[in-house]
């Protein structure tokens, strides 16, 4: 211990850490009281627990205050999802993580199976307007395989990056590590889901740069992102060139480079939308006084824009509330990453972290006009059993990682 | 399949390629590894512990970046929901608010007894919103289920006199059964609406129709024109509401419009009352008391059509219009007037189609809409002779003791230009007075040529203009015409193209004023007045249809109208007397075959008949009355186009309709002969 210190003092800091040292902060000493302790308390990371639970039971609130208006929004059905999710994420709590570090074979297949369900004949279930989801055959349950995809290429790309300790030499290594990536998220583009796809792409390069990537490398993957970002755009708004975006997809990027352009469509969602946060105020309008959201005016009130629906009924001060949760619990998550040891959960906590800072900024950034529309859920908050599912296991996953800590740093 | 597609199943198929490649080919440890021990805590890297650090300053950067959205989204949220918060609040606030106008019922129009003449009915409407016309499917449904052809049906949807984004009318009084099957379907007439609507009843038919007028929806011009006006008390009108388009309803569309009231509610997203609340009632316009007595009108209507239809089945096939004035010569109430063609106001109700209006417009169809009593123009023919009696006193031409020799032929202006007397077998020795009741042509020739060698010759005119001839009423109602008296200057101006010597004024031009020929035009409600005015001793007074206001609201507070005197003329006694026995000479002295028709009458009638002369048509005939002659209360004009002789045709109705008046039918057949025969 005393040795870690004296290397890290000797050792010249990196910006980060001066900028936050300056502060005060320190992340590795988040819930180190608790590290040590011994107990059944010490089995549980209560550092993301306690955000965790306080976000579940406010998106019940949530839920609860839609059902009252929104025959869509049904309440049992959430709490169904959310008894569902806690008993993977206690289930995955139970057992160690770690057992699929090794298992990244295992983890390609399955991952690859989950995207590829939606398309197989009797199993995809793709009727009015959905896209993406399974009935598994005489149950008739339904869910979303992607969503379920995502943990699991969370513990793909933590198993094929933490093996390079954090130094990913050679170029041959980093290549490869991007195209595993690639493949799931070449396929959930199929389904096609921009969404989702997003998702998986930016958890898994974060798992990738912090697993160590040189940082000249990831720069230039960054840029060619960007350029094939802008070249798939400029083709698709071309007359005779590929359309790879759909129409609605490039509808919703142009209407949040300009709202005006279709006040009916888009234009109007992400308008109700800004409506309903807006006229939210500080305290809000109270439990089922939402008119934007209650009487219809605001679109997909309880699943995408579920955001605008809390905003409205509990204002400023309840929507800092959920960013604050969020905050707390995804810090915690890069807290316990710091201070793990195994590289393997390191990368998991990172890759849960990254999932859920930008399923945050999409979705509550969408809501508020600061990034445009996709159908990507709010983790915990949304309504539907598979977002709420894997999110939770999520969260088992991280809670496996503490549970089954080997030894700890700082 | 797009070719988007098939690059993407391309890359889908080289990933799996490559995944089996590794999955399965990969034997040896220098290939692909996927797992290098991941698991296994990191050995002791020796002095080297870069790669330590660069995943720690890693960790710290994405703990940065998180914390950095969640501020970022704090910000934004900051400056939506604290300082732009108002703005969003009014927002959602006008979002969820809607107002509904109620519409205020229109004041309903009655006869001076209180008969209702034109009330309010309620109307199933059938409504659809402009995006209609783009779905075939719809229209055809539609069209099918109220028996309209579908091209029809889009027409109407089309029709932009509603406003280009107001809901379109597409169809009233629909039925029952239609109202219920657009209910049951909502889904295959979306953007179609059924309203009750109020709209206007004539439990009269088309009785006064160019009285009461029509009401339409409200045109571009009168909604911009509204907007204009922000007078206290003026009508702000909104798309696709009714108001008064001609005669009364358009007169005192002021009156009988009524306040609109206004409905809060909140809606969903759908438009759907999800709540009411504040509003305001709306007020019911007033009625109006019209001077018509509807029975009276019915008389005249029917006398009126009557001997058209039998002038035009025996000698003039083209005779179709004329029309009819019942005034109290009192007061100026207008207790009847009719005009033929007339048309019926209840085709405007919901809206007029195309085809019906072109009608409505047509030379064919004789102009039905045109009021004639007030809008029609003619010459006076000889029922100008009085007045020319009266000019001829009053400026010295002639006094009451003046003679004249009527030979049937008349000289003076030479041989050359002589002109008959409509009696061409002549008068003999007339007077003033037997001038006046046998319509001797010579004996006003004489005046003509005494203003033409006056020293003041226009005084005539003056005279014609003080009788309130070819000057406007004033009447309440839109439309009327002014006429002309012709003059020297006019005449100069009015015939630019002619040559210098026809432009001129000449005595021929006063003779034929004198008898009310030429280029004189006058309306058939100058006339009444004018009469009424000989009838009360110069007294007369505005001609007018409103009796009073009936306020529909609180208390039912009545206000009467007060009669306005237009003018009073001053004319000597004397003179008077030539007038008036010269007018009670040609009921009852002229000739038995006149006198029959009014001797059954329980009053003395006093009156004059005019035949007025049209190159290449029938003549315009005049007859106008006033009873009874020694204390005179009403007085009636009717005037006919393409007739014949007056004392033939426009006579009978104006008998008819005295017969209205006083109980008496006319036992005596009506014969009725052609121009070529008998007298004026």
């Amino acid at each position: 211990m005393a040795s870690d210190q004296g290397i890290r003092d000797s050792e010249p800091q990196s910006f980060v850490d001066i900028v936050l040292s300056r502060l005060g902060i320190d992340l590795s000493k988040l819930g180190s009281s608790q590290f040590q302790r011994k107990g059944y308390l010490s089995k549980v990371y209560l550092m993301e627990l306690i955000p965790n639970v306080v976000l579940v039971l406010f998106g019940a609130l949530v839920m609860w205050s839609a059902s009252l208006t929104m025959p869509d929004a049904s309440f049992p059905r959430h709490v169904f999802g959310i008894v569902l999710g806690m008993a993977a994420a206690v289930a995955m709590w139970r057992y160690d993580v770690g057992m699929f570090a090794d298992k990244s074979r295992f983890l390609l297949v399955l991952d690859i199976i989950l995207m590829l369900m939606p398309s197989i004949p009797g199993l995809g279930y793709n009727t009015m307007g959905m896209t993406g989801w399974v009935q598994i055959p005489l149950i008739g349950f339904r869910f979303q395989p992607s969503e379920l995809a995502k943990p699991v290429t969370i513990l793909l790309m933590a198993s094929v990056t933490a093996g390079y300790n954090g130094k990913i030499d050679s170029l041959k290594d980093y290549l490869k590590l991007c195209g595993i990536l690639c493949i799931p998220f070449v396929l959930i583009l199929t389904q096609p889901d921009l969404g989702t796809g997003l998702i998986v792409l930016v958890l898994g390069a974060t798992i990738i740069v912090c697993g160590g990537a040189k940082g000249r490398w990831v720069l230039i993957t960054v840029a060619i992102i960007i350029v094939g970002a802008f070249a798939v755009v400029a083709t698709s708004m071309t007359e005779g060139l590929p359309h790879i975006l759909k129409q609605y997809q490039l509808n919703r990027l142009i209407v949040f480079v300009d709202p005006s352009v279709d006040p009916s469509g888009n234009g109007y969602n992400l308008q109700q939308a800004k409506i309903a946060v807006g006229s939210g105020g500080f305290f809000g309008k109270g439990i089922g006084n939402a008119s934007q959201a209650g009487s219809g005016f605001l679109p997909e009130a309880h699943t995408d824009f579920v955001f605008a629906l809390l905003a409205e009924e509990f204002g400023f001060l309840g929507s800092v509330f959920l960013l604050v949760m969020f905050g707390w619990m995804i810090i915690s998550t890069v807290g316990l990453a710091l201070r793990v040891e195994q590289p393997y959960a390191k990368l998991v906590c990172v890759g849960v972290a990254a999932m859920w800072t930008f399923q945050l900024m999409q979705n509550v950034g969408m809501c508020i006009g600061i990034m445009p529309i996709t159908g990507i859920p709010l983790p915990f908050i949304s309504f539907g059993s598979s977002s709420m599912v894997s999110q939770l296991l999520a969260a088992g996953m991280v809670q496996s990682v503490w549970r089954h800590r080997k030894k700890v740093s700082a | 399949m797009s070719l988007s597609t098939i690059i993407i199943i391309l890359l889908v198929l080289l990933v799996l390629a490559l995944v089996v490649l590794y999955v399965f080919y990969n034997r040896g440890d220098e290939k692909l590894q996927f797992d290098i021990g991941g698991q296994v805590p990191r050995a002791d890297g020796g002095k080297d512990s870069s790669a330590e650090r660069t995943v720690r300053a890693r960790l710290l950067g994405l703990g940065l970046v998180s914390s950095t959205v969640v501020l970022g989204l704090i910000a934004k949220l900051w400056s939506m929901q604290l300082v732009s918060k108002d703005d969003y609040q009014q927002q959602a606030e006008s979002n969820r608010t809607r107002t509904i106008s109620l519409a205020a019922q229109r004041g309903r129009i009655l006869d001076r007894s209180g008969n209702e003449i034109v009330g309010n009915r309620p109307c199933i409407t059938i409504i659809a919103k402009p995006e209609v016309a783009e779905n075939n499917i719809e229209i055809q449904l539609l069209g099918n289920l109220i028996g309209m052809p579908a091209a029809a049906v889009r027409r109407k949807i089309q029709d932009q006199s509603e406003g280009a984004q107001s809901d379109r009318t597409v169809a009233s009084d629909v039925s029952r059964r239609v109202v219920a099957f657009i209910g049951e379907h909502p889904y295959l007439f979306e953007g179609i609406t059924v309203e009750e609507r109020s709209a206007r009843s004539y439990p009269f038919g088309s009785l006064a129709a160019h009285v009461v007028g029509y009401t339409g929806t409200v045109t571009k011009e009168q909604l911009e024109e509204s907007a204009k006006n922000t007078d206290e008390g003026s009508i702000v009108y909104e798309t696709g509401d009714t108001v008064g388009q001609a005669g009364i309803e358009f007169e005192y569309e002021n009156i009988l419009q009524g306040i609109r009231g206004e409905q809060q509610v909140y809606v969903d997203a759908n438009g759907a009352v999800l709540e009411y609340s504040t509003s305001v009632e709306p007020q019911s316009g007033s009625d109006i008391v019209l001077t018509i007595d509807a029975q009276l009108q019915q008389a005249a209507e029917e006398a009126l059509q009557s001997i058209i239809d039998k002038i035009r089945n025996s000698v003039s096939k083209e005779c179709k219009a004329g029309s009819a004035i019942v005034m109290d010569v009192t007061n100026g109430e207008i207790l009847a007037m009719a005009s033929c063609p007339t048309y019926s106001p209840n085709i405007f109700v919901g809206g007029i189609s195309n085809d019906d209006w072109n009608k409505l417009q047509s030379e064919e169809s004789g102009y039905p809409m045109m009021n004639r009593a007030i809008a029609g123009q003619y010459p006076s023919a000889s029922t100008i002779k009085p007045f020319s009696t009266f000019a001829a006193l009053d400026n010295g031409i002639a006094n009451e003791s003046s003679e004249y020799n009527c030979t049937g032929w008349w000289t003076g202006f030479g041989e050359a230009s002589g002109q008959y007397c409509w009696e061409h077998k002549g008068h003999g020795r007339m007077n003033l007075r037997t001038g006046i009741t046998n319509s001797c042509d010579v004996v006003f020739y004489e005046i003509g040529k005494g203003f033409y060698e006056s020293d003041k010759p226009e005084a005539f005119q003056a005279k014609l203009h003080e009788w309130g001839l070819a000057e406007k009423t004033g009447i309440d109602l839109p439309g009327e015409s002014q006429g002309r008296i012709p003059d020297a200057d006019w005449k100069w101006n009015y015939y630019t193209s002619a040559a210098d010597l026809d432009r001129q004024w000449k005595g021929g031009d006063f003779t034929n004023l004198a008898i009310g020929q030429g280029d004189l035009l006058v309306t058939p409600m100058q006339m009444a007045c004018a009469y009424g005015g000989v009838a009360t001793n110069g007294k007369q007074w505005r001609p007018h249809l409103l009796k009073s206001v009936r306020s529909r609201t609180g208390s039912g507070s009545v206000v009467d109208y007060e009669p306005q005197l237009l003018r009073e003329i001053q004319e000597e006694e004397k003179y008077r007397s030539i007038v008036h026995d010269g007018l009670v000479g040609v009921i009852y002295e002229e000739a038995e075959y006149i006198a029959q028709h009014f001797t059954s009458l329980p009053v003395r009638v006093a009156g004059k008949s005019g035949t007025g002369e049209r190159a290449g048509h029938n003549p315009t005939a005049w007859f106008i009355t006033f009873a009874p002659e020694n204390d005179p209360k009403y007085c009636v004009a009717v005037t006919i186009e393409e007739a014949t002789w007056a004392n033939s045709s426009a006579l009978f109705a104006n008998r008819d309709i005295l017969g209205a008046l006083y109980g008496v039918k006319d036992e005596v057949p009506y014969a009725i002969t052609s121009v070529e025969s008998v007298g004026d």
